[in-house]
């Protein structure tokens, strides 16, 4: 009977332990896993102004403020809280961050505690878990009081919507594209890819990466391309209600999946296995010179850029359609928990970080293209011309995109994982697109149908 | 009533001393396990109030989910295959080091270290490379004449990752064995060496059957840990029990159910039913061990 005890006190350990454990393991690389990667410039400096002081309200306050993100992040992130705690000196703000993995595992306990930090960086796939589960203050009211939009569009801020309740302010702006190294493409014969390149050209010039010595690229990570793909189609990957997939036809899952199966059997893109011993992105391939390119989204250019250290360049996604299928997307939010007791406070600091300009000039592209006008042009003259790519690339897509679609349902988290273990084992040879389009429908309608 | 008096003061000064055993224990263990019981029949996803479900969670487990199946498969893999040879390892091991050497005090320290540290996430991390493509285990194939294997790409090769992790740290079982044959009176051996047994006969007729019960606790103690491996599994998979579901330890599946899918019932149910498992299983081995494990002050 005793070790029945120890026994279930330790399944129960490795539960709560594990969470702590997996601290030292993380940082899957940036592109793997976390849904808009990281790392950009942190230079440091530049915090001039902002001398005036609007405190009025004498009685100090201390703000959790929790995000996710790699070291750059972090480090600028804490200069900007500095920066506001200069200027409101009665707020103190207490930093929560962690990688994207360890983060959500860190906060549903918090959540489940009632104790969710004031100022919470969010993501769309969980924007429903939370907000829709009364996690999370809705921001409407604060909204032209407290958060000033003069010089942020309505569509940019409608990203954070779910119904009629805003549960999460827009901190930055996203799209997808194909960013490459145009030396490693000129071997494989061409200089760069069409304005107006097709899956088929795609397919075509993937397929000579591997007599080239080099692979094309790393995949494309399936909730989000095969997202795209379908949007080309005129259809979705969820439906309206989040109850089911939005897709009926799965000859359109074949169709995607099925040439990016073969590619990686022919050895033109590197196997789930290769992958998986990439243990950052200091080791990534494009960064070692073996890999044209990567399918990501433009908040990771810099990052990417800086760490393979020489020029890299950006493609638009493969058409037909494209316009069509391809959406500007929240890269994240700030949202604020309802169980915090100073939400005017926490709001105050949404809006010097959506609309201060030095404070911009810090946070520059990291967390996306900034939501208020006015900051990118102030900000834009100082960037690196990196930075100036991804600012111009999402002002392009700006005018050729479609509204993206509403924010990931419940079990979205599932449906990823699913992806990937279906995907996987498609690449290992394992299951047939046929198989695979079939399993993926009844698995993921099943962890869907959980929200009627 | 005097004695009484003394008799109860006597009790609660006792109480008084074990609470801080007393109140941990039923804080952070009694607590948390009634709770995980109550939880399992519930729909828990951390953020709503759990509602009672009945039974739905070990439907869904036994019914409605492959991935468990799976899991099940390889964690039964890992502990039926990894326990037997971690434990003749130990074995080996041990009879090596029980022999007199002016070093072996040092082997036995040297042999101990892998299990101090041997379940920390450094040495998972280790592990992994090692076990990469290039790395030193195939760069040791290669030497030897034998292809490389892709250790990450073969859900039955990468099982073998973990297993051999565990038959490395080997240290704590060896300890013991070691403890149980030096309690082996040498009288025996000699009786035994006077009558013409050869060092063989030795081992089977004398050692094992005195070294049973050392291995009935052994074979407990490992199998149960085995059972709740976790964190090799957890690093060496990058938390997803990859490849193809290879690596998926019950555990592994238990925490991602918890903290990656959010769903707290189901995960508690898993944990019960693995309670169970192992229970069973513990029951088995001692059911059987009447046949088999012999007590030396046992007289029959």
């Amino acid at each position: 009977m005793l070790l029945l005890t120890v026994l279930l006190t330790l399944a129960l350990a490795a539960c709560g332990g594990g969470g702590g454990n997996d601290g030292g393991s993380g940082g899957n690389g940036g592109n793997a896993q976390s849904s808009e990667g990281g790392s950009s410039g942190n230079a440091p400096g530049n915090s001039a102004g902002s001398s005036d002081s609007g405190a009025k309200d004498p009685e100090p306050v201390t703000l959790r403020m929790a995000w996710w993100g790699s070291q750059p992040r972090h480090d600028y992130t804490l200069q900007v809280i500095e920066m506001y705690q200069q200027k409101y000196p009665h707020v103190k703000i207490e930093p929560e961050y962690a990688n994207f993995d360890d983060y959500w595992k860190k906060l549903a306990p918090q959540a489940a505690a009632n104790d969710l930090p004031d100022i919470i960086q969010m993501d769309i796939s969980y924007l429903s878990q939370y907000g829709g589960k009364g996690q999370l203050e809705d921001l409407t009211p604060y909204l032209g009081t407290i958060i000033n939009t003069d010089h942020i569009s309505e569509n940019a801020i409608s990203g954070g919507k779910l119904g009629d309740q805003l549960y999460g302010f827009n901190i930055g702006v996203n799209t997808i594209q194909f960013q490459y190294d145009p030396e490693l493409l000129k071997k494989l014969g061409i200089e760069k890819p069409d304005e107006n390149w097709t899956w088929d050209d795609y397919y075509a010039l993937a397929g000579k990466a591997k007599e080239a010595g080099l692979y094309f690229d790393s995949g494309f990570r399936p909730e989000v391309f095969f997202g795209y793909y379908l949007r080309t189609k005129g259809q979705h990957l969820y439906s309206p209600d989040g109850t089911s997939l939005g897709y009926d036809d799965d000859q359109l899952f074949i169709d995607f999946f099925a040439p990016l199966a073969k590619l990686v059997a022919d050895g033109d893109t590197p196997t789930p296995d290769v992958k998986a011993q990439i243990k950052g992105l200091e080791d990534d391939l494009l960064v070692k010179g073996q890999q044209v390119g990567v399918w990501q989204w433009t908040n990771q250019f810099v990052g990417l850029q800086q760490v393979a250290n020489r020029p890299l360049e950006m493609a638009h996604m493969p058409g037909p359609n494209r316009e069509q299928g391809l959406y500007l997307k929240p890269s994240m939010y700030f949202s604020i928990s309802k169980n915090s007791k100073h939400k005017e406070e926490a709001a105050k600091f949404i809006d010097f970080w959506v609309n201060d300009i030095e404070a911009n000039k810090l946070i520059k592209g990291d967390r996306g293209v900034p939501v208020n006008s006015q900051v990118i042009e102030a900000v834009k003259p100082t960037l690196d011309p990196a930075l100036i790519k991804v600012f111009d690339y999402v002002a392009w897509a700006q005018e050729n995109s479609s509204p993206m679609d509403p924010p990931d349902p419940n079990g979205a988290a599932e449906i990823i994982a699913l992806f990937k273990e279906i995907t996987e084992a498609m690449d290992f040879g394992k299951l047939s697109p046929e198989d695979a389009a079939k399993r993926f429908r009844e698995e993921a309608n099943a962890i869907l149908a959980r929200n009627k | 009533m005097p004695m009484r008096f003394a008799a109860w003061k006597n009790q609660l000064t006792g109480y008084a001393f074990i609470s801080p055993f007393l109140l941990g224990f039923l804080i952070f263990t009694a607590f948390p396990i009634a709770a995980s019981l109550y939880l399992s029949f519930t729909d828990y996803d951390l953020f709503t109030t759990p509602s009672w479900v009945g039974f739905e969670q070990y439907e869904r487990m036994f019914t409605g989910d492959p991935k468990f199946w799976r899991s099940l498969r390889v964690t039964f893999l890992y502990v039926f295959v990894g326990v037997p040879l971690r434990l003749t390892f130990a074995l080996l091991i041990a009879l090596l080091l029980n022999r007199a050497s002016r070093a072996v005090g040092l082997y036995r320290t040297v042999y101990y270290l892998p299990s101090i540290i041997g379940g920390s996430v450094a040495v998972s991390i280790m592990w992994r490379n090692l076990y990469g493509d290039e790395g030193i285990i195939n760069l040791a194939l290669n030497l030897i004449g034998l292809e490389s294997v892709r250790w990450f790409a073969d859900p039955a090769a990468a099982l073998w990752m973990l297993i051999t992790l565990s038959v490395w740290q080997f240290g704590s079982s060896m300890l013991i064995f070691l403890a149980g044959l030096k309690n082996i009176p040498p009288s025996l051996y000699e009786a035994a060496s006077v009558d013409g047994a050869n060092p063989l006969q030795r081992f089977f007729r004398i050692t094992m059957p005195l070294l049973t019960p050392v291995i009935l606790f052994n074979t407990i103690m490992q199998t149960i840990a085995a059972f709740m491996t976790f964190i090799p599994a957890y690093i060496i998979s990058k938390g997803e029990g990859g490849p193809l579901d290879g690596t998926l330890l019950y555990s592994l599946y238990l925490f991602r159910q918890a903290f990656v899918f959010y769903d707290m019932g189901y995960a508690s149910a898993m944990a019960w039913i693995l309670l169970l498992i192992v229970a069973l299983l513990t029951a088995l081995v001692f059911a059987t061990s009447k046949y088999w494990v012999f007590y030396e002050t046992k007289e029959d």
